[in-house]
């Protein structure tokens, strides 16, 4: 039995507050450059 | 004077192609066989199907660029690969056709010292009957389906501006496919466009797939901290799909497709039918058609390619049960045991097993998601077959090659939720390495510092840097070998 839609309808439901930290620019900004960090992280360890 | 001859000129092809004449002695040559004239930055293919980029956004000429860069450019489908050369023939080489305009149909054929498969998959729309574009779904595998995906959608669109209710069923068109992230993406720009259009209420949008559940991306899923919690891709996955609203069915098995109808089979077994006004449904993927000779003219095929037509090379093929799976199953040269001057890198490499735990139905019908090894892997390894096969020629066959196990190796993966400077969205993910390593990090098999996911405006912007950077690297533009793979 596919219980998927079940699943999804008790998953957490992300906040107003989330849902607007998600778009805000200068949030949005802070985390552009801590994903590139984490991405460039990688990269180096797959280069090394 | 050696001469390296690419079949493929995708991401890994063209990334082999570019590092080896970077890094070959001037004396050497690079010859490139590819039946498209055009290069595709496939991963925004997703944004050509939802009509926010152009083809000629995401595709260019290879011709200039080869030109450019001093290699040779066979516009041909390459069709069998004689490795110990041929009958009077002591050489190796490969037979192709021509698709070039000026010699279409034409036969040749082409010597070379070492060979790197990039021939990337074969769209296998034929193995679920009504599916693809001379069926009677869509697709975003190039971008010249993924134009008609977005006038089809617009159609949809326009209906539901008149009141028209519409399903539109985004996923996986078998249940072997692979690239579910890049159907999900589809899905979750599908709906941003039909919310940014006006008409959220009257669309019903449905995610069909293969996965046993939501997040599992054809790499069994990922376990990754958030805000001092383990979670999981599965509840991270499904909490987004709350948050849009979009409706999924997983374990399925799309068995026909036909005109407004889609039917399919799920794990536990049960047959259902799901009608649609658009559906865009992903083929699953199979080795190009390639066949291989011996000195003889003996079909070797069977030695050098798997049944599925992916290239075998230095991996465990023993089929071995999944408790028995290791990483050490992986290859790491990607070269053909018997001829090391092959190499088969990208999609085209035959993987040992794949990722996520395989299942069947009740009646036997194999579901479960195939390994992708698509965008940084396949550059990746691009990169490495061009410096083994600098190293070989420079040191002989006993050259000591580099070795890149996907068990070994990183990904980043930026997966599109939506696009547009300010309301843009997307999943960012990281994930080390794609094959779990269970001895070396038992309980997940990846490492928790180094896998992280995150959802987010800022996960747009940087699809759209990536886009443009790797176009850029692509066009072998001053600098392009210092963006990494």
């Amino acid at each position: 039995m596919d219980n998927t839609d079940a699943n999804i309808a008790s998953a957490p439901l992300p906040t107003a507050n989330t849902l607007r930290a998600r778009k805000n620019l200068i949030i949005q900004f802070g985390r552009f450059l801590a994903i590139n960090t984490k991405m460039l992280k990688i990269i180096r360890k797959e280069h090394r | 004077m050696a001469r390296v001859v690419v079949l493929g000129g995708g991401i890994a092809g063209h990334t082999a192609a570019l590092h080896l004449t970077r890094m070959l002695k001037r004396s050497d040559e690079v010859v490139v066989v590819t039946p498209n004239s055009n290069w595709n930055w496939i991963p925004s293919n997703i944004w050509v199907g939802v009509g926010k980029m152009k083809t000629d956004q995401v595709t260019f000429k290879l011709g200039p660029i080869y030109k450019r860069k001093g290699i040779a450019y066979e516009q041909a489908l390459a069709t069998a690969i004689h490795p110990e050369g041929g009958p009077g023939r002591p050489g190796p080489y490969v037979e192709v056709t021509y698709t070039d305009p000026t010699r279409a149909g034409e036969h040749g054929e082409l010597e070379y010292d070492y060979l790197v498969n990039a021939t990337g998959p074969k769209l296998n729309f034929g193995a679920t009957p009504g599916l693809g574009p001379d069926g009677h779904s869509y697709s975003v595998c190039t971008s010249g389906h993924a134009v008609d995906a977005a006038a089809a959608l617009q159609g949809s669109i326009a209906r539901m501006k008149t009141g028209e209710g519409q399903v539109l069923v985004v996923g996986m068109g078998h249940g072997t496919c692979t690239c579910e992230g890049a159907a999900l993406e589809y899905a979750f720009n599908v709906e941003h466009e039909v919310r940014q259009a006006g008409v959220r209420e009257l669309a019903d949008i449905v995610y069909l797939t293969n996965e046993y559940e939501l997040g599992d991306f054809g790499v069994g899923g990922l376990t990754f901290t958030q805000q001092g919690f383990q979670t999981t891709s599965k509840l991270w996955t499904e909490s987004l799909f709350r948050e849009r609203g979009i409706r999924a069915v997983t374990g399925a098995h799309v068995t026909s497709v036909e005109k407004g109808v889609v039917h399919y089979e799920q794990l536990d077994g049960s047959h259902s039918s799901l009608a649609f006004d658009f559906a865009m449904l992903l083929p699953p993927f199979r080795g190009v058609d390639l066949q291989a000779f011996d000195s003889d003219g003996e079909d070797i095929s069977a030695e050098l390619f798997a049944p599925n037509g992916f290239m075998k090379v230095d991996a465990d093929y023993s089929g071995k049960p999944f408790e028995e799976w290791r990483a050490e199953d992986w290859p790491s040269t990607y070269q053909v045991p018997r001829f090391p001057n092959i190499f088969a890198v990208g999609i085209a490499f035959a993987p040992p097993h794949p990722i996520s735990r395989p299942r069947k139905s009740p009646s036997g019908t194999v579901i479960a998601p195939s390994p992708p090894r698509t965008g940084m892997p396949s550059g990746i390894m691009g990169k490495l077959a061009a410096t083994s096969i600098t190293e070989m020629t420079k040191h002989g066959a006993s050259a000591k090659v580099p070795s890149g196990s996907m068990a070994d190796m990183a990904a980043a993966c930026v997966a599109s939720a939506g696009s547009g400077l300010r309301h843009g969205s997307a999943a960012s993910m990281t994930m080390y390495p794609v094959v779990p390593d269970l001895a070396k990090y038992p309980g997940t098999g990846r490492s928790l510092d180094d896998t992280f996911g995150e959802i987010g405006l800022a996960g747009h912007w940087i699809k759209l840097l990536l886009h443009y950077m790797f176009i850029y690297k692509a066009k072998a533009r001053p600098g392009w070998h210092l963006i990494p793979e």
